[in-house]
């Protein structure tokens, strides 16, 4: 237990240290330290990198290399042969290491385009990722739940490709640039009641892909760093998430699971948590629970999400609930009074990114590697703040617009960065509907069928037409159009297949002739879509 | 000359012996019997996923379909939508023709399309099939009503059990009402087209007497045709006819009054009998024992009152009343009510009275709902004596309503202010009004 958490701190360290490497190819791990509290100012960081700090002073007094290659096999599950070699070269300190490393720039600078020098970068985000799986939600019992690869990830060889990766909605960046302010009162509220002993709830608020839940997660993680660092009482974490029950009721036996691990059916398991929550207990320790997705726990009478408003509010409790959902105004909407009540007033909303803020996410997830040009990034993040202002959907595209370059360089084996058309490229894909495209695409008698509804809706003067009386428009259509007459059978399929694409609303097909129509596009989209050709 | 698809394709995989019996079974059904053995191919061959065959009631569907695949020894389950109420017993009675009682033992209790899915891979992966499977299903059309995704996967069960299996739907429907609107795959449409006149001749003429020639019975045959042939061209229902009326075609020869050649006598004597059949047997006002039994005692045909005539119904006298008053309700415009019923109504203004000239009369159109009050105010007018509102006078309501003579329009949980409407008919209202001597046409706004 002792070596673990001295080796918490020293993992950190290796990470700044090729924070440092990246910074100048260098190992200056003092250098880095200083340099360190500038990048951020986060109150939690700026103790993480004093107690560095302290551990740097300790690491100088009596050097212990064997000590972190225990830590990492100790942390790392099984498969660390199986990650690449790069790893292990790098805990190797000594001229060997420094060699393979020398080679394998070598090799990389062959390949890649010649503006980047930050070659090492690629073994660093694989550390990265490396060092937060080990660093896990429960570190007391650390059986890793994430089934192991069989095979290593391929590594990332050129710019473009650890863009990408990097780009990945999965791989969380260690500090949320532009949610500082959010990080702060979720960090005082918690931390404040864990020192308290006392018990809360909160209320989060945000459209997705605004980054709540990943912000919740940072607080909790820089709240574990200090009490393992005995700065803060130690304290439990639960998390549950709304989307993975089955039954709102099942939340009672994931939390007793997660607490205790203990199983028990709902009913006993609300017994026993209520009798946990009430009851005084020496040596008891604060729970902090998180709810994702808070509005699928409704039920009809609200029991469940009544008791775990109402545990906070016990005395004895020193539980802290932090609720997250996508609508603001759901405590209104939703909950009754007495449950809305508990609830309390501690609120916090997430606002959309903006155009800024969300150029800085990806300017900070690329971390100084030149990969795209400005303009499109620019573009990238204006676009989608200005549709939703999903964090999600800008990196998505900003990662598809890098597989649209990749492709192009392999193709005309011309390095460059990924450019405007790139960008709207990959824009269009994502944005435009496919409805134009598939009428664009339909067979002639179908763009005729289409043609036939609209000819009908502007003679009747509505929005909805039966099929028998479209079919004599179609009639009408097909001898204008100097096409054989098709038979109503034939008519009738091509309506349904219509149908069955969502481009026409039908009615149940036993009805036949008889069945309604309506377009379920504007009549404008159809009557663009049929003019272009 | 049946055989003649056979000599044209040669139908690998087949026995030769198998097939020539095949054909033998199926008269005037060659074309569609060569198609389908076509599209089956091989035994070894993957036939197509779903096949749907559609027709007119007696075309011959389920006939050609049975028989193919029993004489050519394919493993097929014929399964009809009318038996299998639930998608248990569909996957039941499939799973115990393929593979035996084990695998049937093997699905659980409300199984799921999945559940059917997976014990089927299960044992085709043990007894892989050397023949094409086939499903046969009857009646496709009420699939439709089960689950909404059941008939969209049996469609394309080749592809979700991967096995060599074919699913043939039979129905009297188009495929056109049967597409999901979600879409699914398209089975290939085989029509059987009706049988001609010739066709059923030739049918027809198949099941002869064996004490008479076949030209005795061919004729026959075409005299029964000539009269039932306008109304009626459903084999089953001709060949039941036939068998029915033959004996009393066959007495004048019997007699000896005539031979079998006097066509133009026997003629003469069976076909005012043959028209007497059309509106009694055909329509089952006589059953068919009875029209047997007729003919044995040499009565004179239909002295007996069918079915329909008997409509007499012996009803309590205020039921009575209250089934007269509620078809005068149904059938008179509400504004001609003060005209009929109210006794001393003031001076009439005779343009009133005039009847506006409706193009089509409240006969024609049906009966028309009417609330409770205005049949219970009718019902004092037109009764005599003076009638407290009981709760007999009520339950004779409602006991009229479970006797579907009245039919309630509003709800059942309606409590004020029902509404009902007249079920019966003219001749049956004015049998009951004669029974209590009220005259109901001098009433009715219709025959004003």
């Amino acid at each position: 237990m002792k070596t673990r958490q001295q080796g918490e701190p020293l993992r950190k360290l290796k990470n700044f240290e090729y924070g440092a490497a990246e910074v100048d190819n260098e190992n200056a791990p003092m250098l880095l330290v200083a340099t360190l509290p500038k990048r951020s100012k986060r109150k939690s960081a700026q103790l993480v990198s004093s107690r560095i700090k302290k551990q740097l002073n300790l690491l100088d007094d009596q050097p212990k290399p064997d000590l972190d290659t225990e830590d990492e096999e100790e942390f790392v599950p099984s498969n660390t042969a199986l990650y690449s070699s790069s790893d292990d070269e790098e805990m190797i300190d000594g001229d060997e290491g420094e060699l393979a490393r020398k080679g394998r720039r070598r090799r990389m600078t062959e390949r890649l385009p010649p503006r980047s020098e930050k070659s090492p970068s690629a073994a660093r985000t694989c550390r990265k990722t490396r060092s937060k799986k080990g660093e896990s939600d429960t570190p007391r019992h650390g059986t890793p739940t994430i089934p192991s690869r069989l095979m290593p990830a391929p590594q990332p060889n050129y710019v473009l490709e650890v863009a990408r990766t990097r780009l990945h909605v999965s791989s969380v960046p260690e500090s949320l640039p532009c949610r500082e302010q959010e990080f702060q009162d979720i960090y005082s509220f918690v931390e404040s009641k864990i020192i308290d002993g006392t018990g809360g709830c909160m209320y989060i608020s945000g459209v997705p892909g605004t980054g709540k839940t990943a912000t919740v997660h940072e607080v909790i993680r820089c709240l574990r760093n200090a009490a393992n660092a005995d700065e803060i009482p130690s304290f439990h974490f639960v998390e549950i998430n709304g989307m993975k029950m089955t039954d709102p009721h099942q939340a009672y036996v994931q939390i007793l699971e997660k607490l205790t691990s203990q199983k028990a059916t709902a009913d006993h398991a609300a017994s026993l948590l209520e009798k946990r929550f009430s009851n005084p207990a020496p040596r008891k320790q604060t729970t902090v629970l998180l709810v994702d997705e808070l509005d699928l726990l409704w039920t009809r009478k609200q029991n469940v999400m009544y008791n775990l408003f109402d545990w906070p509010t016990r005395r004895h409790s020193r539980l802290v609930v932090l609720t997250i959902a996508n609508t603001m105004d759901l405590p209104e909407r939703i909950m009754i009074n007495r449950v809305a009540s508990r609830l309390g007033l501690t609120r916090m909303s997430f606002q959309p990114y903006g155009y800024k803020q969300l150029q800085q996410i990806i300017m900070s997830r690329l971390n100084k590697i030149k990969a795209f040009e400005e303009d499109a990034l620019q573009l990238v993040s204006r676009k989608v703040a200005a549709l939703s202002g999903d964090a999600r959907r800008c990196l998505d595209i900003c990662r598809r617009a890098a597989e649209l370059c990749e492709h192009a360089v392999a193709r005309t084996s011309v390095a460059r960065l990924v450019g405007m058309d790139h960008v709207m490229d990959a824009l269009n894909e994502m944005f435009s509907s496919s409805y134009i495209a598939s009428i664009k695409f339909a067979s002639v008698q179908e763009q005729l069928f289409l043609r036939a509804v609209i000819a009908e809706f502007r003679r009747l003067g509505l929005e909805e037409a039966t099929f028998q009386q479209v079919l004599i428009q179609h009639q009408a259509l097909c001898r204008v159009e100097g096409l054989q007459s098709t038979g109503v059978s034939e008519v009738l399929a091509v309506c349904q297949r219509l149908g069955a694409c969502r481009l026409l609303l039908l009615e149940t097909s036993r009805l036949g002739i008889l069945q309604r129509i309506r377009l379920n596009v504007s009549q404008d989209d159809v009557l663009y879509a049929l003019k272009s050709d | 000359m049946s055989s003649s698809w056979l000599q044209q394709q040669r139908h690998p995989g087949y026995e030769e012996e198998s097939l020539r019996r095949v054909a033998e079974q199926l008269p005037c059904r060659e074309p569609q019997a060569g198609m389908l053995l076509f599209l089956m191919g091989e035994p070894k061959q993957y036939s197509l996923p779903c096949i749907f065959i559609y027709g007119h009631r007696a075309s011959g569907k389920s006939h050609v379909v049975n028989i193919l695949l029993k004489e050519l020894e394919t493993p097929h389950a014929t399964v009809s939508g009318a038996e299998c109420i639930s998608a248990t017993l569909l996957f039941q009675q499939v799973l115990l023709s393929f593979f035996g009682e084990d695998a049937v033992a093997a699905l659980p209790r409300s199984p799921s399309l999945s559940d059917f899915v997976r014990i089927y891979k299960q044992h085709c992966s043990r007894a892989t099939a050397e023949q094409t499977r086939y499903i046969v299903l009857e009646k496709a059309e009420l699939l439709r009503d089960m689950d909404a995704n059941l008939l969209s996967t049996l469609v394309r069960l080749q592809e979700l059990v991967e096995d060599n299996v074919s699913v043939l739907l039979l129905s009297e429907l188009v495929w056109d009402t049967f597409r999901p609107n979600t879409g699914c795959l398209e089975p290939l449409l085989l029509h059987f087209p009706d049988y001609t006149k010739a066709e059923l001749h030739q049918i027809l003429s198949r099941d002869r007497h064996p004490s008479y020639s076949a030209d005795f019975y061919a004729s026959y045959i075409h005299i029964l045709l000539g009269v039932f042939y306008a109304v009626c061209r459903d084999l089953r229902e001709l060949r039941h006819l036939a068998a029915l009326n033959f004996t009393k075609f066959c007495e004048p020869v019997a007699e000896g009054k005539a031979t079998e050649s006097d066509t133009h006598k026997l003629w003469r004597h069976i076909e005012p009998h043959l028209k007497k059949a059309m509106q009694t047997v055909y329509l089952r006002e006589v059953s068919s024992l009875e029209w047997e039994k007729m003919q044995e005692v040499e009565m004179e045909a239909s002295p007996l009152r069918g079915l329909s005539a008997h409509s007499h119904v012996e009803l309590p006298f205020y039921s009575k009343f209250l089934l007269i008053a509620a078809y005068l309700a149904s059938y008179n415009p509400a504004r001609t009510d003060k005209r009929f019923f109210v006794k001393h109504h003031g001076k009439i203004k005779k343009t009133n009275f005039l009847k506006k000239n409706e193009k089509t009369s409240n006969h024609l159109l049906g009966p028309k709902p009417f609330p409770l009050d205005r049949m219970l105010a009718i019902f004092y007018s037109v009764v005599d004596s003076r009638v407290a509102p009981t709760a007999s006078i009520f339950s004779q309501i409602s006991s009229l309503v479970t006797l579907q003579l009245l039919t309630q329009v509003s709800h059942v949980d309606q409590l004020d202010s029902p509404k009902y409407k007249c079920a019966v008919s003219m001749d049956f209202i004015c049998a009951i009004s004669r029974t209590v001597n009220f005259d109901i046409i001098k009433y009715l706004y219709d025959f004003l």
